[in-house]
């Protein structure tokens, strides 16, 4: 998937933009992600309710994956059922 | 001492006039000492900066022409290159690579680069646009408060530059300041620009907290209880997902004056955009109008932005704070910038005009020599004054 692709979540209202992208299917809410939202929203699984930040970057363990949160919901994110985490804060400029 | 017109800082007078004011109603002689030249151009004058052209004082930031308009790119901050490629939608280029950034940016237009480095978090700007929200604005009314007689007891929550003059400036003006400091992620001046951080930090007590865990936020509470003027200079949404609501804790004591310190703005979308001080340059107009009067768009000083805001949030601090009107003050620092040049071309547009031409005309060579100030007084550790100030 190329760098810059915004995904809608099919649970929540959950958009994030691909920063880096491995292979494996990026999930919201525990369903997968699309370009598109679908017609009829899917079931938010419990298991992936944590919600996302607005801002946040998330990544998985290997890091191929990076996403970035561009609209927060409530869903959490995965790849292929594992968790991504919240990367820290960017460190601020030595000056600016 | 250069006067500020002699400096040959463009802006160096609309400083030097805004200090005037400080100085007159904080009756400070030390504020009355600054010269606004020294101020705006006394980083660059520490570390040897030249006048610059597309690329910023500081190198950080360049002037690149995209398709429409040019557009500033600042990638300051260590991982900012990690975004370029979702930010020109591919991976074929090398992010460490300034020329490849350049070739692929040229072929992107510009507005859909500006709205969507905003939506990443980038510090980016175009030339031709306008600043989002007003210079200075009332965000949240407080209750007022019988004027003091004593100096205030300032805290200082921001880093870097501008939230960090403020601070300095009331410091100098006599009140008590603490510097608070997250322990995970200290200003980063401290490191990069220690001699800069010595000239705004002297004589600040200092605390270390760690957000992240409830004892630091509610350290951090009670050091906003004692405070009478608090300096803040973090996106909005921060303190909120720490779950610090700004208007309660304004509405909750009297008299007490917050300074909200943006790149672009507290509220609608602005309030999520980060700013630095040359981004925040462009953002406010003043590279379209150096293009305008020289037919070249380039950086106006040093970051001008973080300078001029500082000295524009200290006076906005101390007149509320002098007047017991408690309340929340958003200053964003592209329409500070907007506000101060717009003022300067009004004022006198041939002598305005004529400060931009000899300007573009110095390109390259070294930066203007504003007289240098040292620290005084002592700079404390990082955290040094936890344990006092916060004890168990």
């Amino acid at each position: 998937m190329k760098p810059g692709t915004r995904l809608k979540s099919a649970a929540c209202d959950t958009e994030v933009m691909v920063i880096k992208c491995g292979s494996g299917t990026i999930e919201c809410g525990g369903v997968p992600m699309g370009e598109a939202k679908p017609a009829e929203a899917a079931v938010l699984s419990s298991d992936f309710s944590g919600g996302t930040l607005m801002g946040k970057r998330y990544v998985d363990a290997s890091g191929a994956f990076e996403l970035l949160c561009v609209k927060p919901g409530k869903g959490s994110l995965a790849v292929d059922g594992t968790a991504l985490v919240t990367k820290d804060a960017k460190p601020l400029p030595a000056s600016d | 001492m250069l006067t500020d017109s002699a400096s040959g800082l463009p802006l160096a007078d609309w400083a030097g006039h805004r200090l005037a004011k400080l100085a007159d109603i904080a009756a400070s002689p030390a504020i009355a000492a600054l010269n606004g030249a020294s101020l705006l151009g006394e980083r660059a004058t520490l570390n040897h900066f030249r006048v610059p052209g597309l690329q910023s004082a500081g190198g950080g930031c360049r002037l690149l022409p995209a398709r429409g308009d040019w557009i500033a790119l600042n990638l300051a901050r260590s991982d900012d290159r990690e975004l370029l490629p979702a930010l020109l939608g591919s991976a074929a280029f090398d992010p460490q690579d300034d020329v490849a950034i350049a070739r692929a940016v040229t072929q992107q237009d510009a507005t859909t680069l500006l709205q969507r480095g905003r939506e990443m978090g980038m510090a980016i700007a175009m030339l031709g646009e306008q600043p989002a929200s007003p210079a200075r604005t009332v965000l949240s009314h407080g209750l007022a408060a019988p004027p003091s007689a004593k100096a205030p007891r300032v805290l200082d929550l921001s880093a870097l530059w501008a939230g960090p003059l403020a601070g300095h400036l009331f410091w100098l003006a006599g009140a008590e300041v603490t510097k608070v400091e997250s322990a995970r992620r200290p200003d980063s001046l401290r490191t990069g620009d220690p001699v800069l951080f010595a000239l705004l930090n002297q004589g600040k007590a200092n605390v270390a907290l760690d957000l992240a865990t409830a004892a630091g936020r509610a350290g951090l509470l009670r050091l906003i209880e004692q405070a009478d003027i608090v300096i803040e200079a973090a996106r909005p949404r921060a303190l909120r997902q720490l779950g610090i609501d700004t208007d309660t804790l304004v509405r909750a004591r009297p008299g007490l004056v917050w300074l909200t310190i943006t790149g672009h703005g507290a509220s609608g979308p602005a309030a999520d955009w980060v700013g630095f001080g040359d981004d925040c340059s462009v953002a406010g107009g003043l590279s379209a109008e150096l293009a305008r009067v020289t037919g070249q768009p380039g950086f106006v000083g040093d970051a001008l932005a973080d300078p001029l805001t500082g000295i524009e949030a200290a006076l906005a601090g101390w007149q509320a704070w002098r007047a017991g009107a408690g309340c929340r003050i958003g200053l964003a620092m592209s329409s500070v910038v907007a506000q101060a040049w717009q003022a300067e071309a009004r004022n006198d547009p041939a002598r305005w005009e004529a400060g931009l031409r000899a300007w573009a005309a110095v390109e390259g060579a070294p930066f203007p020599t504003v007289s240098r100030r040292t620290a005084t007084a002592p700079v404390a550790a990082l955290g040094g004054d936890t344990a006092r100030l916060l004890p168990c």
